[in-house]
């Protein structure tokens, strides 16, 4: 029983917010565009949060030229 | 305005009116008040879960206008019969949209959380999760949140409308 509650808590989504940084996904999930269209699943990924990556929605460390904090 | 997904709640002293296509996932209505707005139930909004003030207060917090409130004083006289019309049918459980959740049998394996980046705007995610903040420590646990795309959010790692004013865009999607 403990063994699958461990298990379902790796499963879960979690989302981490890196300091000055992007967001991090990881665990079970699926990524939608606004059009609905899955763009990415279950494998780790890191979003841009300044707004600035030209990569978007995904990071590509613009956050660190532009000086990004919260 | 006459979207028929349009709905109004009342508790007796003001009525909320809320317009989902006006909706940009904010979630600052639930963030600040469970009890009234919750999107996980049908009807998602209890006015019985807190007192007017306090509502509304909320309510003037949304930074899109797609829930507004106003007192039943008031009203105008169509917004007075609609109210009859959505009273009845709220009544009526089949006439009710909404994701289907309490029809399905309970599952035991864990569902995927839904992200949806939405264009020119914030991260929505829906489903079990968990939110580890800048400092490591765990955010309070929520069944749907928005996350702040543009970098300017005034209540940071959360959306707050800000991307709307400063008009952020996103070519890529």
């Amino acid at each position: 029983m403990t063994e699958l509650i461990a298990k379902l808590d790796l499963q879960m989504t979690r989302f981490k917010i890196i300091a000055g940084g992007p967001l991090e996904i990881t665990g079970f999930f699926r990524i939608a565009d606004s059009t609905g269209r899955i763009i990415a699943r279950e494998e780790p990924v890191f979003l841009c949060r300044c707004g600035e990556s030209k990569n978007k929605p995904y990071c590509d460390g613009s956050h660190k030229r532009n000086g990004f904090s919260e | 305005m006459n979207d028929p997904r349009n709905r109004q709640y009342t508790n007796g002293e003001i009525t909320v009116f809320w317009i989902p296509s006006k909706c940009i996932h904010a979630t600052t209505c639930f963030r600040e008040l469970i009890e009234v707005f919750n999107p996980g139930r049908r009807p998602w909004v209890n006015m019985e879960g807190g007192p007017s003030r306090r509502i509304a207060e909320v309510v003037n917090k949304c930074p899109t206008q797609a829930i507004i409130w106003k007192y039943n004083k008031d009203l105008t006289e169509s917004e007075r019969l609609s109210q009859r019309e959505v009273a009845r049918e709220e009544e009526n459980p089949q006439t009710l949209t909404g994701p289907e959740e309490e029809a399905k049998p309970k599952q035991n394996r864990i569902k995927p959380s839904n992200i949806r980046i939405m264009k020119d705007g914030p991260i929505v995610v829906e489903g079990k999760f968990k939110i580890l903040g800048k400092d490591g420590d765990e955010l309070k646990p929520s069944i749907m949140t928005s996350f702040c795309r543009c970098g300017n959010s005034k209540n940071m790692p959360y959306c707050d409308g800000t991307h709307r004013k400063i008009g952020f865009t996103d070519d890529t999607l």
